[in-house]
């Protein structure tokens, strides 16, 4: 789920942090720089995690910093494919399952990863899933007894498996402005983005698989 | 800026969660010596610049957020222990699992076939009945959860009564250090190359 990145940069500690010890100030700029920040290809940086090689710091012409050029490694949330996660549910809709890490909540399933099969209730505004059952269209499924309906409610905590994840790079290009009035700009799109998949045996909210044993398993 | 290792190692939860609450109570520590700087400099009526470190609004978001996440009750966090982990991962070296698997071993502390079943690709053919010896030695691993999540709240509820008391900042520090003295990269375990190692490398290619 955290990995640590390796990574080089150089960075400027203002005047006023002089006083501190400088590896506490280098790390300090580094943090205001990246935590919580999305690196491009990397993914989500978390903290400094330590300073491999802090070279001299210089004064450049034009400014009183004092600059670095530092390696150094970096916690970065970026789970691999295939990872299991557990995770909270944010929201349903129709097109699949919003999740959240709390720090995190850019994590969705998509309705084709959902186990079959599977059908939204518009009424509960929450996808359930029908075990055993023969049913095939949305119709059919709606018109299933409550009880036998498994729901994967709001809130509920989740076991997904991470099937791939996507970088975007959005460009904020210069204001569009149409008879001097500025344009709304249209939604961004998130810059890294989680597909997960409860489509298998043993994922899915977590209470379904509490005291299900290795036959249930193999009925599946 | 250059990314030069996009994947130096990979952190379990574990790691991950003790340094964020490392760096908790440092900031905890560093706003309550602030604090008394400044009502000393009152009640002496001098003003002395020491240098002030500017709180990073970014990092303590995802510090608090992230020790939530990694602490709440469906994580095995609260009942894990370092002594626990490196007793796990050293155990678990006996069976063929892949570096990934193994993370996520200790990640997820798998305790019913069920969730191991998830974690480990065909899991009856590679292990078959060796699979139950790995979830023992999964909840062997496991301290009694109640006792660090005690541990916990009664921590915190010093904290909030005596917010004086630094007592409790230094003896978690103190474990801190111990901590590294022990500490567990989970990379070095198993195959090859630890993380320092491949730093190294990595210098000696420039």
């Amino acid at each position: 789920m955290f990995q640590l990145s390796i990574i080089k940069d150089t960075v400027a500690v203002h005047p006023s942090n002089f006083g501190l010890p400088p590896e506490h100030a280098v790390t300090n700029e580094l943090n205001k720089k990246y935590a919580n920040r999305v690196l491009h290809d990397v993914g989500l940086c978390v903290c400094v995690f330590d300073l491999s090689e802090v070279g001299e710091g210089k004064v450049r012409y034009g400014d009183g910093f004092l600059w670095y050029k530092v390696i150094f490694r970096l916690v970065v949330f970026r789970p691999f494919a295939s990872e299991v996660l557990l995770a909270k549910v944010k929201s349903s809709d129709e097109d699949g399952i919003r999740l959240t890490l709390g720090f995190f909540d850019d994590v969705h399933v998509p309705q084709m990863f959902l186990p079959e099969p599977c059908a939204f209730d518009p009424n509960e505004r929450a996808f359930f899933w029908l075990p055993n059952s023969e049913a095939t269209s949305t119709h059919d499924m709606l018109d299933s007894p409550l009880t036998d309906r498994m729901y994967i409610d709001t809130g509920e905590v989740v076991r997904v498996r991470v099937e791939h994840d996507e970088f975007n790079d959005d460009e904020p290009g210069p204001p569009k402005a149409s008879e001097g009035v500025q344009q709304q700009r249209e939604r961004r799109r998130p810059p890294y983005t989680i597909t997960c998949s409860i489509a298998e045996q043993g994922l899915g909210p977590t209470a379904w698989w509490q005291n299900a044993g290795v036959e249930a398993m193999d009925e599946g | 800026m250059e990314v030069i290792n996009q994947r130096a190692a990979l952190l379990s939860n574990y790691e991950v969660l003790s340094l964020l609450r490392e760096l908790e109570s440092d900031h905890l520590a560093r706003t309550k010596t602030a604090l008394r700087i400044k009502k000393e400099e009152e009640q002496a009526g001098t003003k002395t610049h020491a240098p002030q470190e500017e709180i990073c609004e970014n990092l303590r978001t995802i510090e608090v957020e992230a020790i939530q996440y990694l602490s709440a009750d469906f994580q095995p966090t609260a009942s894990q222990s370092e002594a626990g982990i490196a007793q796990l991962t050293k155990s678990l070296s006996a069976y063929e699992l892949t570096k990934a698997e193994k993370l996520q071993i200790v990640n997820l502390a798998p305790t019913e076939p069920v969730e191991l079943y998830v974690i480990v690709e065909e899991l009856e053919d590679r292990f078959g009945e060796r699979m139950d010896d790995i979830l023992s030695l999964v909840k062997s691993s496991l301290s009694e959860p109640t006792i660090p999540a005690a541990n916990g709240t009664a921590v915190d509820d010093i904290q909030l009564q005596y917010p004086s008391e630094e007592a409790h900042v230094y003896q978690e520090e103190a474990t801190w250090e111990d901590y590294q003295v022990n500490e567990v990269v989970f990379d070095d375990t198993g195959e090859g190359a630890g993380v320092e190692g491949d730093l190294d490398a990595d210098d000696d290619g420039e």
